[in-house]
């Protein structure tokens, strides 16, 4: 242990009141053999880290032990100003001795040192042990490939354009638009949608920045942060690009309500979508419009709220008011969804324009009266607690975003977690637009359902995550994580001993691990890839003989560790 | 290739919340240099002072602590704590910002947190910054403190200096992102929730506070009037908010946050009954409406659709009187409960600032930053822009800070 230093703070006397330090020092220096050991005042507070770090450099030991203040308060600047001095931060470790010994054993002075002792030891036998991942450093491809020409997708690819970086822009139909370009007016500014998308498609049109490939069809993917490789059709030609970010804005379906409130049984019983048809068509007269909320949407299949269909009842509710001033429109709901200052507003605009809103409860819903045309729409009004009959011609049924049908194969092919109905899922509420998956982005109604102007926000932050991965033009797998110098380096096989039992490629959650077949052989051994690995552990533990180890965490130094802790 | 790294523009982020947080951050690994300016002592905004957060049930604190750390030590990103902006003047197309940084009486780049003059202070002017400041300091509370010097003397490091005075900063800066978050406002001009009248009616922050795991009752539910277990407790929503007298708009984070201490509540005592007064429950994003039905349904927490027309203190001041109507089934009826908390005062910060005088952006009627108005406001995000809970906020300062890079990149 000759060349491991250790490094105590006393931190004027709040540690060194509780933990004696001769004692610690006379064990240290006699038994475990620790040649050089240090105690400053403070090692955070400019005056002795100085001439700390020129007696370190004198010892000639390599590796550090720091016993410190947590992590938490000010153990990390002790370890960043080791590393400002040369240090490796591989070879440092910080052992707290302030929080978690000596202040909460305060009236037990030896037993404080006692745990002081085994912690200090703990840190040695791991500093001990412990061994190096070996990095690789990847350059990151300066392209980004975005999934999907909505909203969403457009404003990620502009803002990436503008930005300077080249986008390939992969669209299911013939032209750009996504969901947007079948609405007539878009909420809650009520301006038309084609004027609305203009702005977007002309400046697509005239980037070089942008290349767009409509009727796209992703057929495989593969690769890691900064080098994808995307095959992909396009109008019937095969094509390739190695992109080195993927924001991900396919999308989302709406539900038809097969079933629900006769529609398809009656005429005028129509969706959200086909009264946006017939808005663009310009032929909407009724005397008196019915819009039901939630249907198919809070219930037991889908038992969750769309989000967009209330603001979306409210705006095509006004819409009718608009074009005929003697119109009745109800709008029956279970609770208006209008969150926030603007859609509030919104919702305020449409009770001032005499919109009617009737709540109904989920156990006693609407019942449509007629047989081949609506006579009236029956409804339980749960705050009057009265049951009202509204004549009415026309029945429009909100129904909620359900996800693409494909979500689950891009989703296999990328490796990314959906929700229990099918959206991408985010890691952290903290990090929205993050997978998983370092380098990909989810944005707009793939993610969740949102209105236009929630994914174009949506596509430009993912955007902005994406120029992030990309401006560094290379990286190191080590270097390479959520919250730089935490990465606690990779996992590591040993070829000679590894069965290819496959046991650690089943359970890895990155799909880090493949099993490759030995030339000439009928065995196959695990490899690991570097740059998607995050350490998690998970291979070890299931490795049946030890082949698979975390090199900083191997079974010598975490083995090591728990004998010096409970030996 | 790229401009990454762009040594002639720097940006201003006022307000060191989420949004902010993520916006420097962003710009920062671009290659911009940023400036993070934050009137309270530390970062973190609300979430900082929040317990739990919905729909995780994880702590608030561990996420927004790595990534105030990544803040703190990105070389590109320059902290001001405790900084008020006081000026704004455009000159050559730049904005020349003044900023005011009250005097940290205790530096925090010294203090090392030992308590010494927490004990010694007679004035009861030193306390901790808040449970999970980082790295955690002291604060000193100018207007109680006495100037005896007793802490002066006792300080290991030298950290107080009673006689530090407010520095003035002038920063140039291309664009300033307003991500300014909100503040509760007061509800006491609304005569039917009595406030002050009984120490158990709160503030949805003040019960966040007062039950947190980190906080002084580490995580009880307990009463302030006498420290014993309230029997039920009641959380009024839209206090304050869709309410033409005070604030129009809804809040948007109230009904989750409301449920969300509801669950708390019953899974730390189970015997508490919960009852929330609703007028919609908006529970609008990923697993929110699940996380309502899951925990309405799993652990008894009572609905009622109405908002109470009085609250008071009954006689005996044991306990709260809250007189309402259920609008479902039209029953009138007085209610006796324990606690009572109140959901839904947020007010943008902005207005305060803007009201005082000083040059700011332009605020729509109801407070937000009017991105369309001139271009001072046009790059917002979180609360200032739009109620917006953590990840819409986080979304809209990632947006703000794309945005200003490309006005930038497009001007040249």
């Amino acid at each position: 242990m000759s060349d491991i230093i250790v490094l105590l703070c006393r931190c004027f006397g709040e540690i060194d009141q509780t933990i004696d330090f001769e004692i610690v020092r006379e064990k240290l220096t006699k038994d475990r053999g620790i040649s050089s050991l240090i105690c400053a005042d403070s090692l955070c507070i400019g005056r002795d880290i100085d001439t700390v770090i020129s007696q370190i450099k004198e010892s000639g030991g390599r590796k550090v032990l720091v016993g410190a203040c947590s992590v938490l308060a000010r153990g990390d600047q002790v370890v960043q100003k080791l590393v400002d001095e040369g240090i490796v931060r591989s070879d440092i470790h910080l052992v707290d001795l302030r929080e978690g010994c000596a202040w909460i054993h305060q009236d037990n002075p030896d037993g404080a040192r006692q745990k002081a002792l085994n912690l200090i030891d703990m840190g040695l036998a791991f500093l001990e042990h412990k061994d190096e991942s070996d990095d690789v450093s990847v350059k990151i491809n300066q392209e980004v490939m975005v999934v999907g020409a909505g909203p969403a997708g457009l404003a990620a690819a502009l803002s990436l354009a503008r930005f300077g970086v080249t986008v390939h822009l992969l669209e299911r139909s013939s032209t750009p638009g996504g969901m947007l370009k079948l609405i007539s007016r878009s909420y809650p500014k009520d301006d038309a949608t084609s004027i609305r998308l203009k702005p977007y498609l002309d400046e697509v049109e005239k980037t070089s920045r942008i290349r767009m490939y409509p009727q796209s069809k992703i057929l495989s993917i593969k690769g890691y942060t900064g080098n994808f490789t995307v095959r992909f059709s396009s109008e019937e030609e095969e094509l390739s690009i190695s992109p080195g970010a993927i924001i991900i804005a396919s999308g989302a379906m709406v539900f038809l309500p097969n079933g629900l409130f006769r529609y398809g049984e009656i005429q005028n019983v129509i969706t959200q979508m086909e009264l946006e048809t017939r808005f663009k068509k310009g032929n909407v007269t009724a005397r008196s419009a019915v819009f039901i909320q939630c249907v198919g949407a809070r219930c037991e299949e889908r038992p969750y709220c769309s989000t967009i269909c209330c603001p979306a009842s409210i705006k095509n509710a006004m819409q009718i008011k608009d074009d005929n001033r003697d119109a009745e429109v109800f709008i029956l709901h279970r609770g208006v969804m209008t969150p926030g200052s603007v859609l509030e507003r919104y919702y305020r605009k449409a009770l001032s324009k005499g919109i009617q809103f009737v709540r109904f409860d989920k156990d006693s819903p609407p019942v449509i009266k007629g047989d081949e045309d609506i006579e009236s729409v029956e409804v339980y009004d749960a705050i009057t607690g009265l049951t009202r009959t509204i004549e009415s011609d026309l029945v429009i049924l909100s129904t909620p975003l359900i996800p693409n049908h494909d979500n689950h194969h891009l989703a296999e092919m990328l490796d990314l977690q959906l929700d229990q109905y099918g959206f991408f899922r985010e890691i952290y509420p903290m990090h929205p637009l993050e997978t998983r998956m370092d380098g990909i982005f989810i944005c707009g109604s793939a993610r969740w359902p949102v209105s236009s102007g929630q994914a174009i926000s949506q596509g430009e932050a993912a955007a902005m995550k994406a120029a992030s991965v990309l401006c560094r033009e290379e990286v190191t797998a080590s270097t390479f994580s959520r919250v730089p110098g935490l990465k606690f380096g990779h996992a590591r096989v040993t070829p000679d001993s590894c069965t290819g039992c496959g046991n650690c490629m089943a359970v890895c959650p990155f799909d880090a691990i493949r099993l490759q077949r030995i030339d000439g052989k009928y065995t196959y051994v695990s490899r690991v890839n570097k740059m998607r690995c995050k350490a998690c552990g998970n291979c070890v533990s299931v490795c049946p003989n030890g082949t698979m180890q975390m090199p900083e965490h191997n079974y010598l130094s975490v083995c090591e560790m728990i004998e010096k802790a409970f030996g | 290739m790229m401009p990454y790294h762009d040594e002639d523009n720097q940006y201003l982020i006022v307000g060191g919340g989420v949004a902010g947080i993520i916006a420097a951050l962003d710009l920062a690994e671009t290659g911009r240099d940023v400036y993070l300016v934050d009137k309270a002592a530390s970062l973190g905004g609300q979430v900082a002072k929040l317990d739990k957060i919905y729909p995780t049930d994880h702590c608030a604190f561990c996420p927004l602590w790595t990534d105030i750390k990544k803040v703190q030590n990105h070389y590109r990103i320059t902290v001001h704590t405790s900084s008020k902006l006081t000026d704004i003047t455009e000159e050559n197309g730049k904005y020349a910002v003044t900023i005011s940084k009250e005097p940290t009486i205790i530096d925090e780049n010294l203090c090392i947190y030992c308590g010494r003059c927490f004990q010694k202070c007679s004035a009861g002017a030193v306390r901790p910054l808040w449970e999970h400041a980082s790295p955690p300091s002291h604060f000193i509370d100018a207007s109680i403190c006495t100037d005896c010097g007793d802490c002066v003397d006792i300080c290991p490091t030298g950290a107080i200096d009673l006689n530090r005075t407010a520095v003035e900063i002038v920063l140039s800066v291309n664009d300033i992102i307003w991500a300014t978050g909100f503040n509760e406002i007061d509800l006491s001009p609304l005569p039917e929730f009595c406030i002050g009248s009984h120490p158990d009616i709160m503030t949805s922050l003040e019960f966040e506070k007062w039950t947190a795991e980190a906080g002084r009752n580490k995580g009880g539910i307990i009463r302030k009037l006498n420290g014993t277990a309230p029997q039920n407790i009641a959380f009024i929503q839209c206090a304050g908010a869709r309410d033409q007298r005070m604030l129009p708009y809804c809040s948007a984070v109230c009904c989750m946050h409301a449920i969300k201490q509801a669950q708390w509540v019953k899974r730390r005592e189970p015997n508490i009954d919960c009852c929330i007064f609703y007028t919609d429950l908006r529970t609008v994003g990923r697993d929110y409406y699940e996380y309502s039905l899951r925990d309405i349904k799993g652990s008894g927490i009572k609905l009622i659709r109405g908002r109470p027309g009085l609250i008071y203190p009954l006689p005996d001041r044991e306990s709260i009187a809250v007189k309402y109507e259920n609008t479902l089934t039209q029953v009138r009826e007085i209610a006796r409960f324990d606690m009572v908390v109140l959901n839904g005062n947020l007010q943008p910060s902005l207005v305060r600032t803007v009201e005082k005088g000083m040059r700011g952006p332009s605020l729509d009627s109801e407070g937000f930053v009017d991105t369309t108005r001139d271009d001072l406001s046009r790059f917002a995000g979180g609360f200032a822009l739009e109620p917006a809970d953590i990840a819409d906020s986080v979304i809209q300062g990632s947006s703000a800070a794309i945005n200003v890079v490309t006005k930038t990149i497009y001007k040249r």
